[in-house]
């Protein structure tokens, strides 16, 4: 918590005193947002963090027996302080979004660049590649792997391949290794990022589900050094 | 009174001529002159699959992924020579180099999952990204997912900018020259495996994209050491990034492999072997 006040009071900072008067001068065209497309380059963050994920209708998640007795184990582990971001592991996705810190943004033709303060965790989202086939020879990775595409003008990324050792939410909300993350991010008119995440994971829901949150700017902040680690002698 | 008997008989023998340095750590191998020699025509043939894409041709335009191809995280300078030390500094390099050589493991910042510190980051044997965009160039590096921001909007860090491991990196064009100089680095983190530095470290890069002898492009990075408590002078110490576009097609993240140095590490202090180098 006290690490959250700070990076808050540091989020006054002075804006950057030679904003020129074409921001994309000096920016390669194919990292300029293509023609029609909504920019999302910047620093976001999320109004009110959010510890238990609902569906959009407000409801808990429609857990299967399995995904109860997870949860239960997982709602444990919590008490007795051993949530998987203690141990300063990726948070994984969606949670790493939902972490109380901001979020960088760099947008470009063929990828999107997400960089989160917490941990200094970044994402590389690719734009032209298929998903890779989840089979034993992908590693189970933190941050699974993921593709996007814009529909129209929403952006669309789907992430498959992550190991089962993360949680959904700050409350134990638990996932398997066959997840299936599709996350969708809309500019609303007033400048905000709509934000849409449809967990897929049949071993833990009877069913695919969806929850929401809102991502707004913050002009002028600039991430700071955030490290998190549990073991050192320094 | 020790300390500048010492000093003096340092200076008076010269102890960090170019021989002590002989064996980098990092540097010692078991190959013969053959098998290096095999090695490096491998790496010739190699090469020419690297670029299956050029990258852009807008010299200021560095998207894309690059690695350097024989990593040397020693700092030399670009005539071989070993850095400028001050007395001081020679004598615990070394010290540093013969516990390596001895079999220990020196840990340092990065070796415990905190940031690299600048330029051992830079000089870390894994590919970087590099991203453009509104007052920003970022550095997004494979090795334990550290991250650098290039401020293109500011000259200076903001008043009242605290130390940290990455310091603070303000970035100009010099033609085609991305010219980065990078400050309040705090004194956790070593310059290389052995040599240290303080917090008046100044850190200049100028990265430049340059044909090499192939025909393909390299990214240049000529890097400026400048600590007056550790060397005697500021110097320089080169390195060459490949374009490696063939890595983005063959790997996950655009050709970044996920690297979570807190799942496993095993370079925490306390296990055999392992010695607190800062």
């Amino acid at each position: 918590m006290k690490r959250l006040l700070t990076v808050l009071a540091l989020a006054a900072a002075p804006l950057a005193a030679s904003a020129a008067a074409d921001p994309w001068a000096g920016v390669p065209l194919a990292e300029r947002p293509e023609p029609g497309l909504p920019n999302l380059d910047g620093v976001w963050a999320m109004p009110r963090p959010i510890t238990a994920l609902k569906t959009l209708d407000g409801k808990a998640p429609p857990l299967t027996a399995a995904g109860q007795a997870a949860y239960a184990k997982n709602r444990a582990a919590l008490k007795a302080g051993e949530d998987p971001v203690s141990k300063c592991w990726m948070q994984g996705v969606p949670r790493l979004i939902y972490a109380p810190y901001p979020l960088l943004i760099s947008q470009e033709r063929n990828r999107i660049n997400f960089v989160h303060e917490t941990n200094h965790t970044f994402r590389i989202v690719t734009l032209k590649k298929p998903l890779p086939k989840v089979d034993e020879d992908l590693d189970p990775a933190w941050l699974g792997y993921s593709a996007g595409r814009w529909d129209g003008k929403t952006l669309v990324i789907d992430t498959v391949g992550f190991n089962d050792k993360t949680w959904l939410d700050y409350s134990g909300l638990p996932h398997s290794d066959k997840l299936k993350v599709t996350e969708r991010y809309r500019l609303t008119k007033a400048g905000a990022i709509e934000g849409r995440v449809t967990i897929d994971d049949p071993e833990m829901f009877t069913r695919p589900w969806t929850t929401g949150f809102t991502l707004v700017r913050k002009p002028g902040y600039e991430l700071k050094e955030s490290v998190c680690v549990r073991d050192h002698k320094m | 009174m020790a300390s500048r008997l010492i000093y003096s008989l340092a200076a008076g023998c010269a102890l960090w001529s170019a021989a002590a340095f002989a064996q980098d750590i990092g540097t010692q191998t078991t190959l013969t002159e053959q098998q290096r020699a095999a090695r490096l025509e491998r790496q010739r043939q190699e090469m020419k699959s690297w670029e299956p894409t050029p990258p852009p041709s807008d010299p200021r335009d560095f998207t894309g992924v690059w690695e350097v191809p024989n990593p040397v995280v020693t700092l030399r300078q670009p005539d071989g020579g070993i850095p400028p030390y001050t007395p001081d500094e020679a004598r615990e390099t070394q010290r540093h180099i013969a516990s390596a050589l001895a079999g220990n493991v020196i840990t340092d910042a990065s070796t415990q999952c905190f940031p690299h510190g600048v330029p051992r980051l830079t000089t870390a044997p894994y590919p970087i990204r590099f991203s453009h965009m509104p007052g920003k160039i970022l550095m997004l590096h494979e090795v334990a997912h550290n991250v650098r921001v290039i401020h293109m909007d500011r000259t200076a860090p903001p008043k009242g900018e605290p130390r940290s491991f990455l310091g603070y990196s303000t970035g100009r064009w010099d033609g085609n020259t991305l010219v980065v100089e990078t400050t309040l680095l705090n004194d956790q983190t070593m310059l290389d495996g052995a040599t240290s530095h303080g917090p008046r470290l100044k850190v200049t890069e100028r990265w430049t994209k340059v044909k090499n002898a192939n025909g393909n492009t390299d990214l240049r990075d000529v890097i400026t050491v400048d600590d007056p408590d550790h060397f005697t002078r500021p110097f320089d110490t080169i390195r060459n990034f490949a374009f490696r576009s063939d890595m983005e097609q063959k790997f996950g993240a655009d050709g970044l492999t996920e690297y979570s140095c807190e799942e496993n590490n095993r370079n925490v202090p306390g296990a055999d072997h392992i010695v607190t180098a800062r």
